[in-house]
This record gives structure tokens, sequence and C-alpha cells, in this order.
């Protein structure tokens, strides 16, 4: 009974995932330089950021919401923790700094929008400001950098072979997988983005669930700053210019439609890593850099024109 | 299933492209030395410059270069990124213009641990960070900017007679360049206190946040009789808001790196000078450096490029 | 020939298939000039596709089409437009932040003086002799926004006779409009077919068929069943080759005993909107409520429901004292909206049957925030065989359902809930024959089990034949109860339009 539903929520995964598959295929094909053990592990550790951003623009995105001030938010949350750092607080205090303040950002972004009733383009618009100027008065403009060898191995760290941030970003999609799918607020997210009217009528805490999922877009902002941070050995207050965007790429790549109530974090992981792929690739092959960009864009309005197609044929 | 054939459709275009694109580079670096060359942006007027001295220098010494640059200036991640695929790619020697004095640090160390020389060039990684981190350069290739700095100050000095109201227009902050620059600049004003810096704010290297710092410095001192900026981007920013407000030629601009568009301005009249960086130069040195290194020969630590005034 | 000038359109062995189903099998359709020919067909019979064929919304696998002698492919809305069909569906295609002007030449505007410019002046006039000549008194100039429903139909309408359209399919066109409102289409349809003009409609109430149609063709299952001359015909005979079998017991017999209060409303008043309304409502009991579209119906469920705010009055639940703030807080009191419109306000159309079904009661299939996916089936797959859901799997998406078995999902969502008051907004709506039937069923054997029901109503036979009581109110006041013995057609309207006339 269940298998045709299952094929329908896992084709588009699966789907995306060829697409993965085949771009390394193609590029394993061109460079000898790709397929090795430790260039995929680099281009992992690459992705380990827009990843873990576009988990949380995932959420966003499903329930029908958009949210720009994410790179920011990593930016503000990075020179928190940095500076928290600098003053001697206990590392997981100091991390816990840098999370909880995107936490406190994305918090106000739900905020403005349950509460104020402003269109998450518009709150997370300001945010996006408000997070950048927080973060260039909190270090008058100046990068705040040199850390601890403990911070510094989160990034740069190995456990066994892998790395430890990549191990991080693949706790946190189970984690997400796991919230999404087996979960009373997982299924929230779904019906409020599917819609959200019906929600509502439904008994839906919408306005707890939109709060709760702007949170965490700003919580796992803030986890990428720290991973950029330790990655960087220095937290920047311009950092993260147009992550937003890369975030968003990688789960529309991924089948998350803008209009809600569709996505998965696979897809997200997924779109994510041929973003990652794709750029690795082509710096391997020499491509020049504005090559890339086209290249990424094509990509982008591929997946989302054939995810559409998809549908039509569907119908 | 359809979606599957729609996708490889794409994948099969993609490889038309990216075949297109790699073939050639692919090919051509059979048996010869690949040196990677990572400059801060490519939309830059300088590192276009840079990236064509290198380029001669690497046809005529026949070697294969790859040159790659984030899209940003400023994007050190992204940067990072380009460095860390180049390694990956085992490129025989890896020139690198930080777009971060610091962040360039953790790049410098895997280039190491992967037993490839780094040269730097434009940009001095920050000595102190490197030190602690136990990283290695073979060499720094770049203009003394504080002596450049010195140079602008002199010239605006010596311009002004000794006596003027003036703006400055800085890099990011906490840059390596821009700091020296200001510094050089600073020193050569110190010994005359009517050379007045009445504002000095940053537009991070860009030309449009050159226009508008400039327009408001504008508002806030209107009595401003001369501008500095530590690179020409933003004094060609500037000279635009000046002549927006009917001020050409009344304000002494003068800038820094020498790109094609501001020694037109300065015979133009729109700028009075730009100090001259010579990024071909700095280019062809690098990789002149890079092949020397390949050869077996240790560079000394400093690599000077000559720097001077375009009047 | 005297035949091509008689039959304006002509569909001969229509066949269009979708993966894994047969929408229509072989379908033909013949509509004359001046005629008003009704589609009948419970959902799900291939009537929408037929139509969506016709507007070259979709393309058909096989068969022929002509529009006056001249076979057409019709592969794109436009081209159906060029050979003079137009289309109005349920939910209008209307901008409705322009004028009604505006509206009707959306796209073919009258070019004004410069290239670029319109000019208004002919615009207007334009647009205020099309409707002059449907006879209904519309400003060309008032904002889409501001109209009611009717008379954005009326609007649809004009724009179909401004393309000169020679055919007009209308979808459902009475769904969402008052008796008065009706008689006022039918007299436009009635001008129409003067002039010539083929009307294909389409509608599930029996009773407008025969005042209105001329012809009817029935579909079953993507076929035809056949094509009547309705004054020929009679309504068993039609119900018959609809579901193809017998619908003796429309209106199942009451048989419930009428309990304890479990509700009562006294002057719940939300100022412009309800004035003053106080009620009672028991276990059992089936309560009707009716009036004319804007009378305060919706508002007064939704009121009741916490959707809206209110400024006065007071509720009472199972006797206790209550004030309802949210719709989350009447759930947990035990009430259930099954809203107007389904897929607007009652499903969430990308989840599956099941997701929607346990949608309200997420805290009963989960423990400290886990789902537990196995109970969550179980009780889903319990109630819609219970209703039965005519759904290929539960997984299934919502959005391809019928229209019937979307609504008896939205049902299972209360039953799931195990709602005990339960608030019905035109259950029935936009659904055949068939699955009405069985919702008044499902409505009998609800308040036979305890349930409450109130259900909003805006067709009198359903209200007259579910009821134990029956509310009627009008602009915002309740203006009448009758209890089901006394209550007749004749004064329920006459309530409806009391403070109309007073």
């Amino acid at each position: 009974m269940n298998l045709r539903r299952a094929i329908i929520s896992y084709a588009r995964p699966f789907g995306t995932l060829a697409v993965l598959v085949a771009l390394g295929g193609i590029i394993s094909v061109l460079t000898p330089y790709f397929l090795t053990v430790p260039n995929l592990l680099n281009v992992a550790q690459q992705t380990v950021i827009n990843a873990v951003i576009a988990v949380g623009m995932t959420l966003v995105i499903i329930s029908a919401g958009i949210d720009l001030s994410v790179g920011s938010i990593l930016a503000f949350a990075g020179v928190v923790l940095a500076q928290a750092l600098h003053a001697g607080w206990p590392l997981p205090l100091a991390i816990l700094a840098g999370v909880g303040v995107g936490t406190a950002c994305g918090l106000v972004n739900g905020l403005l929008i349950t509460m104020g009733r402003l269109p998450p383009f518009i709150a997370t618009l300001g945010m996006m400001s408000v997070a950048r100027g927080a973060a260039l008065l909190a270090t008058g403009g100046r990068p705040v950098s040199g850390f601890g060898e403990s911070f510094r191995w989160l990034a740069n760290g190995r456990l066994a072979t892998v790395p430890a941030a990549v191990v991080l970003m693949l706790l946190v999609y189970a984690a997400a997988y796991f919230v999404l799918r087996r979960t009373k607020f997982g299924r929230y997210v779904y019906a409020v983005g599917g819609n959200e009217e019906a929600a509502l009528l439904s008994g839906v805490p919408v306005g707890i669930c939109k709060i709760a999922i702007y949170g965490s877009c700003g919580g796992l902002a803030g986890l990428a700053a720290v991973v950029l941070t330790s990655r960087l050995n220095s937290a920047q207050p311009i950092a993260g210019l147009s992550y937003e965007l890369d975030a968003i790429a990688a789960a529309v790549i991924g089948g998350a439609s803008l209009m809600g109530g569709e996505g998965s974090v696979l897809g997200t992981l997924v779109g994510a890593l041929i973003m990652g792929v794709l750029r690795n690739g082509l710096n391997l092959l020499g491509v020049s850099s504005f090559v890339q960009q086209v290249f990424i864009g094509v990509v982008i309005i591929a997946a989302v024109l054939l995810d559409m197609l998809f549908k039509q044929r569907k119908r | 299933m359809n979606s599957f054939f729609s996708r490889f459709f794409v994948v099969a275009l993609a490889i038309g492209l990216i075949a297109g694109c790699g073939r050639r580079v692919a090919d051509s670096g059979a048996g010869r030395p690949v040196v990677g060359l990572v400059v801060k942006t490519l939309n830059n007027p300088f590192f276009i410059d840079m990236e064509r001295g290198a380029e001669e220098a690497a046809r005529s010494r026949g070697i294969v270069l790859l040159v790659q640059a984030a899209e940003r200036e400023v994007d050190v991640e992204r940067q990072m990124q380009i460095a860390e695929n180049l390694i990956q790619r085992k490129v025989s020697v890896l020139i690198i213009a930080p777009s971060g004095s610091r962040e360039i640090v953790p790049v410098i160390l895997k280039a190491n641990r992967a037993g490839i020389p780094v040269i730097i060039v434009d940009t001095r990684v920050d000595a102190a960070e490197l030190e602690s981190a136990g990283g290695r350069i073979a060499t720094f290739i770049g203009s003394d900017n504080y002596e450049g700095g010195r140079l602008a100050g002199q010239f605006l000095v010596e311009r002004m007679g000794s006596r003027a109201r003036l703006a400055v227009l800085e890099g990011i902050p906490g840059h390596e360049t821009s700091d020296a620059r200001l510094r050089g600049f600073r020193e050569a004003l110190a010994p005359y206190p009517e050379m007045m810096v009445v504002a000095s704010q940053p537009a991070n290297w860009e030309r449009d946040q050159g226009y508008n710092v400039c327009q408001n410095i504008l508002q806030a001192h209107p009595d401003v009789n001369a501008l500095f900026a530590a690179s020409d981007l933003m004094a060609l920013g500037a000279t635009e808001a000046i002549a927006a407000a009917g001020l050409t030629r009344k304000i002494t601009v003068v800038g820094f790196d020498a790109i094609d568009e501001a020694r037109q301005a300065v015979r133009r009249g729109a700028m009075a000078g730009t100090v001259a960086q010579n990024p071909v130069r700095m280019g062809a040195v690098g990789v002149e450096w890079a092949t020397r290194i390949l050869g077996g020969e240790t560079p000394p630590p400093t690599v000077a490029v000559p720097i001077e005034l375009v009047k | 020939m005297d035949h091509s000038v008689q039959t304006v359109l002509s569909m001969k062995g229509i066949v269009k298939r979708y993966p894994g189903v047969v929408a229509l099998e072989g379908v033909d359709l013949d509509v004359r000039r001046g005629e008003v020919h009704v589609l009948l067909g419970e959902n799900g019979a291939g009537k929408s596709t037929l139509v969506k064929i016709l507007a070259g919304a979709v393309r058909r696998d096989a068969g022929t089409l002509e529009i006056e002698g001249r076979a057409y492919e019709l592969s794109t809305p436009r081209e159906a437009q060029t050979a003079g069909v137009s289309v109005i569906y349920q939910e209008f295609n209307l901008v409705p932040g322009l004028t009604v002007a505006e509206n009707i030449f959306l796209g073919r505007e009258p070019r004004g003086f410069l290239p670029g410019f319109i000019d208004q002046a002919l615009l207007v006039s334009e647009a205020e002799r099309i409707l002059h000549g449907l006879g209904v008194v519309i400003d060309p100039r008032s904002v889409v926004r501001s109209l009611g429903v009717a008379e954005q139909q009326m609007v649809e309408v004009a724009k179909a006779l401004s393309v000169d359209a020679r055919i007009v399919v209308m979808d459902e066109p009475t769904s969402a409009l008052t008796e008065r409102e009706i008689g006022r289409l039918f007299m436009v349809i009635r001008r129409l077919r003067e002039r010539g003009v083929a009307i294909i409609y389409i509608s599930h109430r029996l009773d407008e068929l025969f005042q209105i149609g001329d012809r009817v063709t029935v579909l079953r299952d993507g076929r035809l069943i056949g094509t009547r001359v309705i004054a020929e015909s009679t309504r068993a005979g039609l119900i018959r080759m609809m579901v193809g079998r017998d619908l003796t017991e429309q209106f199942p017999p009451r048989g419930a005993t009428v309990g304890e209060e479990v509700l009562r409303v006294e002057g719940l008043t939300r100022r412009g909107v309800l004035d003053g309304i106080s009620f009672v409502l028991h276990r059992g009991e089936v309560l009707g409520l009716t009036g004319l579209m804007g009378a305060g119906r919706t508002e007064l469920a939704r009121a009741l429901f916490g959707a809206d705010p209110i400024d006065a009055g007071r509720v009472w639940v199972r006797g206790s004292e209550v004030v309802i703030r949210s719709p989350q807080h009447a759930i947990r009191l035990g009430l259930g909206f099954l809203t107007e419109d389904r897929k607007r306000q009652g499903l969430v159309l990308g989840c599956s049957v099941t997701e929607n079904i346990c949608l309200a009661s997420l805290d009963r299939f989960s423990r400290g925030g886990v789902m537990q996916a196995g109970n969550e089936r179980a009780e889903a797959s319990r109630l819609a065989s219970e209703l039965r859901v005519k759904t290929p799997s539960l997984g299934e998406r919502v959005l391809n359902l019928s229209g019937g078995n979307q609504q008896k999902v939205v049902l299972g969502k209360w039953l799931c809930r195990s709602a005990e008051i339960l608030l019905f907004d035109e259950p029935t709506r936009g659904i055949d024959v068939g699955a009405k039937a069985e919702v008044y069923q499902l409505i009998r054997r609800l308040s036979a089990a305890g349930k409450a029901i109130l259900i909003i109503s805006s067709e009198l036979p359903e209200i007259l034949g579910l009821s134990d009581r029956i509310l009627v109110m009008s602009r915002g006041r309740l203006s009448g109860m009758f209890g089901a013995a006394e209550a007749t057609p004749e004064a329920i309207l006459r309530c409806a339009l009391g403070a109309d006339a007073a």
C-alpha cells in the first residue's frame, strides 16, 4: 500500500542523487584528481557550511517562507563566538553563545512574522541588515581571529579519517530528517506550508511552529558560523555575504518548493553536494570562476524546470 | 521515470559544457609542471593585470598556469575552498593573493602538509598568526604598500602646500594592504600639522562604496579639498561623487594601484595622481619564482616589486 | 446543410487516459445552437476532463472535435477561445484589483490615442453595453474585489460574451449563489439562449436542471451513459443513470433522541457581522442554519470556533462557560469545523489522506513529540473504510481525490479527533448526488451516536430533510427558528428575506 507513496516521496531525492552521481562520473572521467578519497572528503568538508545553513532554509521553505538573513546571522553569531573565545569563555559556552545568538535572531524573525504579521521576505530582509550591522558594530569592522587548538579542531580535525565537520553535518541531517519525518513538529511544518489556513483550523499551533522554524534556521546559521570561524581561524563581520542564496539554491535543487509544503532534507543535502561537487570539479579542471557561476545558475534553473515537468507529467 | 531521462539530458548538456571548457587545460597539462594562481577576484582590473603578467610568464617558461578566484573579493571562505581544490589537484606551486591576511593561514598549513610551496603575492600574511600556527611560505612578492602610502602622502603635501583638509577612504578594516598604505600615508603627513585628516572611513575596496562614502563625507565636511583612497576603485567612485557635486579639480584626489581607468582620470585631471603598483610585473615575478623554486632555488623572504607615483 | 447550422459543437469518441486511470472512454457530445445542455455525472465521472479538453487545457488522446462543422485540435486555451469556447470555472479567473471593465477586456483593451494607452471611455462604454445586454446592473468602473460572488459571475459571463463566445461552459455556476441570485442567473442564461449561444451547464442540483436545461448528457466512470431531452426525463431516471442504481432514501429518517444541552450561545456579537446571536444545541441534535449568502452564517461558525474574534457574547460548552480564543482551544473543547471551502481551509492538499485525517489529533499519535506511525495508519485506515473514502492508497495526496472523497477526509479528520460538537458549513457543496447521500447518512449516524451537529446550508431541501430544528439568519441576526414539523420552504425563505424587506 505504501510503496507508491514511498516511491513518490523518495523519487525526488533519488532523481537529484542521480544528477549528483552523473556529475561526479563526468568530472572523474575528465580529471584523475576528483575521484580520490582525500578530494571527496575535501568536497564534503567544503559543503558543510552551506549544507548546515540549508537545513534551516529547507524548514523555512517547506513552511512557505524564506529567510534572507542567514548570511548576516552567520556573521553576527561568528563574531560573538569569537569574542567570547577571546574573552576566555570555556569552549562549549562560547559555542553555545554563538548558536544562541543565531537562534535569538531567528526567533526575532519568527516573532516579527507571526506577531508582527510581516511577510517573511520583509522581516528577514530587515534582520539581514540588522544582524550585519550588529556584527560590524561588535567588531568595529575588523575580523576577530586566532583561537586555540581545540576550537580549530572542530573544522579541521578528523574522527578516524572523516573530518569532524562532516560528521557534524551528518548528525545535523540525521536529526533534521528525524524531526521532519517522525515528529509532530515535522508534520506541522508540512501542514503549515501546505495550507496555513487549514492547519490553523485544524488546531495546529501555527504561530509557535513558525517561531520555532525561524528560530531553528537562525540557530543552524549560528552552528554554521561555529564551523566557519573554526575553519578560517577567524570571524569576519562581512562573512556570509549571499550565503542565503546558496542555501536557497541547495534547497530548491533538492526539490523544495517556494510555494511551501514540499521539500526534504535529503534532497537538500544532495543539492548542497551538487553545488560543492560542481565548484570543486570546475576548480580541478581549471575552468574560470565566471563559467562556474553560469553553471550553478543553469543547474538551479534546470532542477526546478525538471521538477515542474515531473509534476505535470504525473497529473 | 520521465524525470530521470530529462535529468540525464541536462547532465549530458553539462558534460558537453564541462568537457568543452575542461579538455583544453586537462590535455595540455601532460608532463609539464602546473602552477596554481589564486587571486582575490577577477572582476578587479588589478588582478586581471596580474593574471595577464602571470600568463605571459607561464607561456614563455612552458608551464601550465591555473588561475582561479572567488566571485567576491571579500569571500575568504570561497578562496579557501579554491585553494583546497588546487591542493587536491596537486599543483606544484601555489601562488596566492590572500583575501584575508589571517584567514589564509589555514590554507597555507594545508599546502605545507601536502608539500606544496606557497608564494604569497600582493597582500602580506599576518606574520604572527603564521608563525604561531607553524606555517611557512616560500616568499612574499609585493609592492611595498607602506612605501606607496608614503609616496602618496608626500605628493599631497607638496601639491597642497603643506596645508589641506583631507578625507581618506580606507579598504576593508583589518586588511594588511589597507593598513600598510594608510600607515605610510599618515607617516608622511605627520610632520605637517596643517595637513588635517577630517574624515577617514572604510569603503571596503569597492567602487560604489567609494562613491557613497565620499558623497557622505562631502555632506559632513564641505570644506574637504583633498582625498586619498587606498585603492583606485574607491578613488574612481569618489571622483564620480565629486563630479556629481560639481567639485571636480577643486578636490585633489590621489588613488592607489594605477589601473588603466585611473591613469586616464589622471590625464583628464579628475585625479591628481595614483600610486603605481605593477600588477603585471607582480604576476610575472610570481610565476618566475615558482619555476625557480621548482628548479631547487630558495627565494629571499621578500621580493619587492617597484612602485612609483603616476601624476 | 441544416445539420451544421443546428449543431454547434460535436465531440465524438473522446478518449483521455492518465497513467493508471481512464478519465474518458469514447465519449460523444453534441450541443446545438441556443440550447442549455446539462452535463451530469458524479464527481470523477469525467465531466471536468471533458470540459478541460473543450477549454484547450488538456489534450485528448483520441476522438474528433468539430465546432460549427470545422475540426479543431484545441491544444491551447487560446485556440479554444478563438474557436468560440468560453469556460466559466467555479473559481473565477478575474483580477480582483482591476475594475469590471478592465477585467472584461483584459488582454484585449481598446487601443487609446497613443500606442500603449487604453481608451478608458470606450472600455467603460463597451463593458456597459455588454452588461446591459445581459440585463444586469453593475458599474463597470467598480473594482472586482468589491463585488459579491453573483456579480463576479456576471462579469465572467460578460467576459465570455465580449470575446463573442458561441459556446459558454458553466461549471457549477450556482454553488455559491442564493436562491434569488440563481433566479437572476437563469434569466441571463435564457437571454444567452435566445441569442443562439450554446450553454454547457454542469451542476449537481437536479432541481436546477429541470428549471433551465433543454437536454442532458449523463456520464459515469468516464463513459457516456446517454443523452436525453429533459422534458421527457424524470428525476429518478436521471439519478439511476448517474449512479447506476436507485437512490431511494436520499434523506434517511431521523432516529436519534435529543439529549442534554452541550452548547449554549448568548448574545454573540461581532461588530458589523453578527448581532446578538443566541441558541442552544443538544446532544444527538441536528440544528440547521440557513439564510441568504452574506447573512453571517459562516461568520457565526468561525466566531464559535475561535477563528475570528468576538466583541460580545457568552458561550457555554457542556454547561461550563468558556471564552474560545483560538481554533486550538475550540478543538480541545471538542468542537470540529468542516469548512465551506475544503480546498482552501479544510485540507492540506499536498499531504496524504492519512496525514490529513490525523492532522487535528497528532497528540493522540505521538509520544514526546515523536509520531507513532503504526497507530496513525491504523486509525486512518479504520476511518477511511468506515467513511468509504475512495483512494488508491492512504498515502495518496488528497489533491488527487474527487470532491466527495476529499469531503469525507475532512469529516474523517474530526471523527479522528472525536469531536463532540460538529459545525458543518455547506457539507455537500460541489459533491455529487451519490456522495451527498452518503454524507447525509453519515450525519444521521453521527447524531445517532450522540454528536451535536450544526449544519449550515443554502440548499433548503437539505436543511429541511436533515434538521431537527432550523435557525434562519438575516443580516447578522437570527430572524427565525422552526421545529422540523412546522418548517416549510416558504416560511424559511420569508424569514431569510425578512430583514431585507424591512
